[in-house]
């Protein structure tokens, strides 16, 4: 197979260099008819083009390796920059980026994308604003929150201080903690970012937050 | 005594070279650069994963890379071997003095220059893909892992399709980034124009909040953002700006297509961007290059156990038939290391899926597929290497033991 590669390199580069000085390079006899086999007849016409590129069913994190051979697509990779002092723990079932940091790695930071709104802004806030025991904020609070840059847009960024219940399966709380968030959501996709332990180590942290959450950007090379 | 100065007419070039890559230090020097690049394509594998390795050290000519952060330009593995074949051709089998005393030896260098051989045949005829398959399905098709192809195909209204126009991998994936390639064909009304290609690529709406770092072109809402080649190169897949060019002179119509849009289970059926050009509907899309085996396999059962309390697998086996025009049906059971061999092809089992399945929920078994005519030779080589060394020793103990009864005889005589 290889030496068809070979081959095939050898002749489609021969080809290519006498085309060259073309702006664009033109190929009549690229396309090569071919039966299809019995499995291979029927397709679906998808209605749209989020359908047809999977975009509501794709796992926003990270792909979905089901795709037989392969591992799928997902969202657009990140890059970022590792703030001093914080351990990168990779991503994980639902989230691009995992750190902690603190001595005894009790604070901890990650980025998580739906597809989606997510629930939208206020109702995200608010299951922040829930889970460090804090009230609820009305729909002017949440407008009125300040912004800082995600992805060079304007997101969102909100600071709660309380009693941290994590949930997803603990029953652990946590006192005396600070939650400090930013949340980017649109029809098409939420972006958030969370970072949590206790206030003062995420007080301490806050300028690394910053220069951590300017540096994400998407991983085009 | 002095040197004979060497005579580098022209006329004595021919034996030049032939002294040159028959010489044992030729031998040497390659063998001490191929553990090398053997080193460094084992560490490679880290870096880069094992398809982009393989490509990089062993399947090259030559290649660069850094020890310790020094950069340095090598020979790849396959030129190595090219040289290493034609030093022991030469130098071992033709060259060397033919006696009953150097059998062995003879017989063991032809053993590791049909090693040599058959990692050539390997590496240059062997094809390797995979074939999915629910319980109850039936097919003789295989997929590559890696390869794409473009296939632009006439569709009746149900979506059903009798034939396409596919745009080689083989081309599709020497085009650039930045490059425009017009595909002018006879068969269909209208030329295709390929923009951006990338071998790795994601779709995303321009709403969404990632949108705002992709540059590039907004179609139907969305932009292609190239990413990053995964190092394992069956995770990438491609995506590309396609134009479809009426020769009636009719607009143009535009599309991203994307490798998702593919299968991502036996079960689902592939969605192509679809398009009207005069009365007929096309569809267009970036499919996986398949192949064909000379014969029919049916998944009967497939038999998937997991540890107990936990969704991971402890064993898992397929039941299969094979079908053939000329034979009867022949079932078969296909095990983790006990693959089918036929008609030079060995169908592994590989896999399964759907991923996150559950107990209770139907699966799917994959099989790895490999066709390759040199499947045995490193086994028959390693036997008449084997072969030839033990004759050597033989040898080596008769003549050793003749020599000493030799001498103990000369002894007693004198």
């Amino acid at each position: 197979m290889m030496l068809r590669h070979f081959i095939r390199y050898v002749a489609a580069t021969t080809f290519f260099l006498s085309v060259s000085g073309c702006g664009d390079r033109e190929s009549t006899a690229g396309l090569v008819e071919r039966e299809l086999s019995s499995s291979e007849r029927e397709f679906k016409l998808a209605e749209s083009s989020t359908e047809r590129f999977r975009y509501q069913t794709r796992h926003a994190a990270g792909g979905d390796s089901s795709v037989p051979g392969s591992g799928g697509g997902g969202g657009p990779k990140l890059v970022f920059t590792t703030p001093e002092g914080w351990t990168d723990k990779g991503a994980s079932m639902m989230r691009d980026i995992n750190f902690s940091f603190g001595e005894k790695g009790e604070g901890e930071c990650y980025v998580a994308r739906l597809p989606g709104a997510g629930g939208g802004l206020l109702a995200n806030v608010n299951r922040w604003c829930s889970q460090m025991g804090a009230e609820a904020l009305t729909e002017e609070q949440v407008a009125a929150l300040p912004v800082k840059p995600l992805f060079g847009q304007p997101a969102r960024f909100v600071t709660v201080d309380g009693t941290y219940s994590p949930g997803m399966g603990t029953t652990d709380t946590f006192a005396n903690y600070r939650l400090m968030g930013l949340i980017l959501a649109s029809d098409a996709g939420a972006v958030f970012v969370k970072m949590t332990g206790p206030k003062e180590l995420v007080t301490k942290n806050e300028a690394a937050f910053d220069q951590f959450t300017q540096s994400i950007d998407v991983n085009t090379n | 005594m002095a040197k004979t100065p060497i005579d580098w007419s022209p006329a004595n070039w021919p034996r030049l070279l032939y002294r040159f890559l028959t010489s044992f230090k030729l031998a040497t020097v390659i063998l001490i650069l191929m553990t090398v690049v053997t080193l460094l394509g084992t560490l490679g594998q880290v870096e880069h994963g094992l398809h982009s390795a393989k490509e990089k050290y062993f399947h090259s000519f030559f290649f660069t890379d850094k020890i310790f952060g020094i950069p340095v330009f090598l020979p790849g593995g396959l030129l190595l071997m090219l040289v290493l074949f034609t030093n022991m051709t030469l130098g071992a089998l033709v060259k060397v003095r033919k006696r009953w005393k150097g059998a062995g030896l003879l017989i063991s260098h032809f053993g590791m220059l049909m090693l040599l051989a058959g990692g050539f045949i390997t590496w240059a005829f062997s094809t390797d893909g995979y074939m999915a398959l629910y319980p109850g399905m039936t097919t003789n098709r295989v997929e590559s892992y890696r390869e794409w192809q473009l296939e632009v195909i006439p569709l009746s209204k149900e979506g059903v399709a009798e034939k396409a126009w596919i745009y080689p991998s083989e081309l599709l994936d020497q085009i650039q980034s930045d490059e425009q390639r017009i595909i002018k064909t006879e068969a269909l009304p209208f030329d295709v124009v390929i923009n951006g290609y990338s071998r790795n690529a994601t779709p995303i709406p321009v709403t969404a909040p990632m949108a705002a770092s992709v540059t590039g072109r907004e179609i139907d809402g969305y932009k292609l953002s190239p990413q990053k080649t995964s190092k394992e190169a069956e995770q990438n897949l491609p995506g590309c700006f396609v134009e479809f060019r009426p020769k009636d002179g009719t607009t143009p119509v535009e599309a991203i297509l994307w490798a998702g849009s593919y299968r991502f289970d036996p079960k689902e059926k592939p969605m192509p961007f679809t398009f009207t050009v005069g009365d007929q509907l096309y569809g267009a899309l970036l499919i996986k290059k398949s192949w064909t085996v000379p014969f029919e396999l049916r998944l009967d059962e497939f038999v998937f156990e997991r540890h107990p309390g936990v969704s991971m697998a402890r064993n898992y086996e397929s039941r299969v038939t094979r079908i053939e025009a000329s034979e009867p049906d022949k079932a078969l059971e296909i095990k983790m290391n006990e693959p089918m061999r036929h008609a030079g092809y060995t169908f592994f089992q590989e896999s399964f899926g759907p991923s996150g399945s559950q107990p209770g929920d139907e699966m799917f078994s994959q099989f790895a597929v490999a066709n390759n005519p040199a499947d045995q030779w490193p086994l028959w080589a390693l036997i008449i290497n084997g072969i030839g060394l033990g004759i050597h020793f033989v040898i080596m103990l008769v003549n050793f033991t003749t020599r000493s009864r030799n001498k103990q005889a000369h002894a007693a005589i004198s």
